[in-house]
């Protein structure tokens, strides 16, 4: 294990670890544009030059290796000079579109520029003029040759996360620059990671573009209901200017970093489902298909349940958290002795790098609430006697109304279950409300409130709760933390966790009892 | 009132006659009243006096009152001061705004509103295509045109006189800050449109 | 017996009539005042244009009209009765209602036993002029300035607002400070004249003092003139002690009200202002007494008389009054836009520990020197 000195502190490393990750187990970032964990080592940019004490030149961090004894330098005199050099260099051909250029805010040019550089251009010739402009290479990908800095990140990623080879480097010298292959269009499924990998803004994303600026979003973390590989991601949301895009809440998704489920990347599939957050939403409760309030609706369907005694049942999508199945389970399975189950997840294709057939966010963790999975839902209800039901989430349930007395659909969306209901309830989706998801790999993670329910919605477990007080079976939760803490208190796979201990990244079922169990 | 009296020594702003302990008339102060009075109704009777005088046309030279009556009179607005913005065009006639947002993100007031689209030509690439501003939020704090990086909106169009009858009639959408011209200074003139000194 | 109550109806009309008259100018009369004493043009805004072609010539009678800003307290009053009749939440609502006509009220009684003229002979009938001929008027108007207190303290209880509270416990405390050397300084007067009767007070000062000086008030009790003068006028919570209102600053008791029942507020504010200066000359400048002008007509000093038939002396007499009264205004009016506010204990300090004793010792004075003229 070689040890090292980085700026004065010593650190242990791994044999063949890079000198830039050493640096960052010391927290001192050093810049770079090429280096990408994810990727290969192309060192081209050179921006990461460190002083390495005994070697007749500057090292690049990227690519140097720990060694024993190594006293390296990454912030004196020299490596500033070197990278404000650099970055010159950099910037010769650059053009001045920061006005214009979407990645302005979120730019490693501008943010090294003002940390290292800010300096006055010395070039007296006119800038390399390259083809092409904001031309498109892609159903959702812009190409901006000029801002191109050459780092190659994204030929890189093409090569080697997604095989599929569309980009490369042509021409020579200060002509260079970043071409389809012949013949190739960017739409492979996880086309959108090239814009999120760009240092710059030669690839932007056409759905983003121009929308809003980036210093206007805030990130809040979640994850994604695309699919049930549960990828970590960033909700970008525009909470102050609601002029932009229509009034858009949600603007964005940006992968977020989790070596255990997505690594650095997320589909475009995935990518896009935001979309789902603002567009075409409910936003007031119905009774019998006239405008109603909550209270109304909620009224209406505590009675039928209260009628229908205990044949009542609820049915979960997969879509709902951890904590609302837990709240279904409770309420009609515990409290009123009734039946719960869950919906059957909507299939779709699969991959070998990330996208999973199954197309909803928690289906594990409905397998390891409610067990029970309503295939059909209709001849579930004939099956178990059920009067009275109600659905969460979205599913295919024709003829269900004729089958039981009362149908109420808590539904974040029209659709088919909203047609079969007697009451509808305006639910909150994953980014309205705090939770959990459980991936298929039975990883529990966490999901944060990025907006409030949309008009007239409520969040999907307050509902629940709701509808407990009304049936006499109060919960005396507070927060979505107190329900996963009660859940956890009950169910054995997620013993031990709670909200907090969940963090960024999540934990495995099971994961909460493991160490403590063996104390105990 | 002893406790007004100023103590000597105490400190006085500057520029003010220093003052010592108040006399005995000045402590009882119905004398000092009377004074008060008496100057009040001087300057009274001085006002009313030239008001009468400027009524059959006399001494129009001594004022009587120092306001300007505003519809009428109008006062001298010097040559940099900030005024209704407008957006510079460009030779062809479209804005020169690139939709930055640069302004709408200094703007204290949050009284600028952009939304941005796809210009045709890629070598614009961007342009607006709402710019509005709200005159009845915006504090004329110029930090817009010195944000831009375009110099596509200034403040020189020299209209001061900025009213509406409701609050959306005080938002200005593109066209109307794109159709604002530069002008020169205005003039102090007097209820009869001449020009005065002011 | 009918004739009779028409008779006080009538004197009562006359009185209201000549009051709220002073009053309604008044706003506009500070409002130009004002403007005069401080360089502006004040009002001259307020008024329209006749657009009709039947109508157009009044247009240009129309102009300076509107140039006067005689219009403007039209205006005002047409603003404040449009304005919403709004009552604080959760005060009391009956109260806050009331309030102003209380305050109003006590403004105006006040009033009827004012004398605006001696009696009046007609029809073989002697009307005294003065609406309610009391024995003890001048208690009567002190016990009625007194009440309006209650209209100021029921808004302040009844607004549900801590800074109207304040502002009614500050008018409250000052008026009946100044209450105290009101009474006090009018002692001497009584004492001079022997009377708590205004009418007969009045009467008393048109005798002469040395044959030529007319025995009004303020020659003999100078001094509780000038004190009588400034306790009516913290009275009346007007500049320089208008702390309970604040207008614009440390907002006072009727920080709650909009609208109409503010309205009657300023009304009974300018009321008062009246009333303070009918008072004033009623004690202290003769009240309706025109010097040298006897029941038969002028007697002057050096013996010339002028004639004057009894419908003229009435009618000097009610002129006199009024001439002084809207005088008395004026001076109130001057001082409003002279002297700055008192702070609050100053305000206290200048009642209880220099005014109220120096009126004690007035009467004192007042009582020594009658006594010793009366020996000799």
């Amino acid at each position: 294990m070689p040890k090292l000195t980085i700026d004065g502190r010593e650190v242990e490393v791994e044999q063949g670890t890079t000198l830039i990750e050493a640096a960052r187990r010391l927290d001192i970032h050093i810049p770079h544009y090429c280096y990408h964990r994810g990727l290969s080592i192309a060192g081209n940019c050179r921006m990461c030059l460190v002083e390495v004490e005994g070697a007749p030149k500057m090292m690049i961090a990227c690519h140097t290796q720990a060694a024993d004894g190594m006293v390296v330098h990454t912030d004196n005199d020299k490596c500033r000079e070197f990278r404000a050099s650099i970055l010159e260099f950099i910037l010769v051909n650059h053009p001045l579109d920061c006005p214009v250029c979407d990645q302005a805010g979120e730019c490693k040019l501008q943010d090294y520029y003002m940390e290292h550089g800010a300096a006055g251009s010395r070039l007296d010739e006119d800038k390399v003029k390259k083809r092409a402009k904001a031309k498109q290479i892609g159903p959702n990908i812009m190409l901006d040759t000029e801002r191109c800095i050459l780092c190659s990140r994204c030929v890189r990623f093409t090569d080697e996360i997604t095989h599929t080879h569309e980009l490369g480097i042509t021409e020579r010298a200060d002509h260079s620059e970043i071409t389809l292959a012949d013949g190739a269009w960017l739409d492979n499924r996880y086309a959108g990671c090239v814009v999120d990998i760009c240092p710059v803004g030669a690839l932007t994303d056409r759905d983003f573009r121009f929308k809003c600026r980036v210093w206007y979003l805030t990130a809040v973390d979640s994850i994604c209901t695309g699919c049930g590989r549960g990828c970590n991601i960033a909700i970008h949301v525009n909470r102050d200017r609601p002029h932009k895009a229509g009034g858009a809440r949600v603007m964005r998704y940006k992968p977020r970093e989790n070596p255990e489920v997505n690594q650095w990347w997320m589909c475009d599939e995935g990518r896009y489902t935001y979309k789902q957050i603002d567009h075409d939403r409910l936003t007031e409760a119905t009774v019998e298909g006239r405008t109603a309030t909550v209270e109304e609706a909620l009224d209406a369907t505590g009675a039928a349940l209260r009628k229908a005694g205990d044949a009542v049942g609820v049915l979960v999508a997969t879509t709902a958290t951890n904590e609302e199945l837990y709240l279904a389970r409770a309420l009609f399975a515990g409290a009123l002795g009734g039946h719960a189950a869950y919906l059957a997840p909507p299939q779709g294709e699969a991959d070998d790098l990330l996208i999973l057939a199954d197309k909803a966010p928690n289906t594990r963790g409905a397998q390891e609430i409610l067990g029970e999975q309503a295939a059909d839902p209709v001849a579930w209800v004939k099956e178990k006697g059920v009067k009275a039901v109600v659905v969460v989430g979205e599913a295919e349930l024709t003829g269900l109304k004729a089958e039981v007395d009362h149908v109420a659909v808590i539904a974040t969306h029209p659709g088919k279950a909203t047609e079969q209901a007697h009451v509808v309830l305006p639910g909150s989706v994953h980014a309205e409300a705090e939770g959990s998801f459980t991936n298929l790999a039975g990883r529990v993670q966490r999901i944060r409130v990025a907006v409030p329910p949309i008009g007239g919605a409520v969040e999907t477990w307050r509902l629940l709760m709701e509808l407990g007080d009304r049936l006499g079976h109060p919960f005396d939760f507070a927060f979505e933390d107190d329900i996963f803490a009660a859940l956890a208190d009950q169910l054995a796979p997620f013993a031990g966790l709670s909200h907090e201990s969940l963090g960024r990244r999540g934990a495995p079922l099971g994961s909460g009892t493991t160490q403590p169990a063996e104390v105990a | 009132m002893e406790n007004v009296a100023r103590k000597p020594g105490t400190v006085t702003p500057a520029g003010a006659p220093k003052r010592g302990p108040l006399s005995f008339w000045e402590r009882i102060y119905v004398v000092e009243a009377a004074r008060g009075v008496w100057i009040t109704t001087v300057h009274f009777c001085r006002n009313m006096w030239r008001h009468t005088l400027h009524l059959v046309g006399l001494a129009k030279d001594k004022q009587a009152a120092v306001t300007v009556q505003y519809p009428e009179e109008l006062r001298y607005v010097p040559p940099r001061s900030r005024t209704r913005h407008r957006i510079v065009r460009r030779e062809d006639g479209s804005p020169r705004c690139v939709g930055c947002m640069m302004c709408e993100t200094i703007c204290p007031a949050r009284c600028i509103y952009i939304v941005a689209e796809e210009d045709p030509d890629p070598n614009i690439e961007k342009r607006p295509k709402r710019f509005d501003i709200d005159l009845g939020m915006c504090v004329f704090c110029g930090f817009c045109v010195e944000a831009c990086p375009e110099d596509a909106i200034r403040m020189d169009t020299q209209m001061v006189d900025l009213a509406a009858y409701s609050r959306n009639g005080m938002i200005l959408t593109l066209d109307q800050l794109l159709a604002g011209e530069p002008a020169a200074p205005r003039e102090a003139t007097n209820a009869l449109g001449e020009r005065v000194h002011g | 017996m009918w004739i009779d109550v028409a008779i006080k109806v009538g004197l009562a009309m006359v009185m209201m009539l000549i009051v709220i008259n002073i009053a309604g100018i008044h706003s506009w009369v500070e409002r130009k005042q004002s403007a005069v004493i401080q360089d502006r043009w004040g009002a001259n805004r307020a008024g329209f244009t006749f657009r009709a072609p039947l109508l157009r010539w009044l247009n240009p009678v129309m102009r300076p009209i509107i140039y006067l800003g005689l219009l403007q307290p039209l205006a005002d009053l047409m603003k404040l009765v449009a304005k919403e009749n709004w009552s604080p939440v959760g005060g009391m609502k009956w109260l806050h209602a009331s309030a102003p006509f209380f305050y109003l009220l006590f403004a105006f009684v006040g009033f009827s036993a004012i004398p605006f003229g001696d009696t009046l002979h007609v029809a073989g009938r002697d009307i005294s002029l003065q609406v309610a001929h009391l024995n003890v008027g001048f208690v009567f108007i002190f016990a009625m300035a007194g009440l309006g207190v209650y209209g100021i303290v029921l808004s302040g209880v009844s607004s549900n607002n801590n800074y109207a509270f304040l502002g009614a416990v500050r008018a409250a405390s000052q008026m009946i400070s100044y209450e105290v050397t009101l009474g006090a300084t009018v002692i001497g007067i009584v004492m001079v004249y022997g009377s708590l009767d205004l009418q007969e007070i009045v009467r008393g000062q048109g005798a002469l003092l040395w044959g030529w000086l007319p025995k009004w008030g303020v020659f003999v009790q100078p001094l509780g003139c000038i004190l009588f003068f400034t306790a009516a006028l913290a009275e009346t919570k007007r500049i320089p002690f208008d702390l309970p209102e604040g207008e614009s600053e440390i907002i006072g008791y009727f920080t709650e009200y909009s609208g109409t029942k503010f309205g009657m507020f300023m009304l009974a504010d300018f009321v008062e202002t009246v009333m303070v200066a009918a008072l004033t000359t009623t004690l202290f400048f003769g009240g309706w007494q025109f010097p040298y002008l006897h029941a038969s007509g002028f007697v002057f000093p050096w013996g010339a008389q002028v004639a004057v038939g009894h419908y003229g002396v009435v009618a000097i007499q009610v002129i006199s009054f009024l001439i002084k009264v809207v005088l008395f205004c004026w001076l109130l009016m001057t001082i409003r836009w002279t002297l700055p506010r008192f702070r609050y204990d100053q305000l206290m300090d200048l009642g209880w520990k220099r005014m109220l004793p120096v009126s004690l010792a007035n009467i004192a004075v007042t009582g020594l020197v009658i006594l010793l003229i009366e020996a000799l």
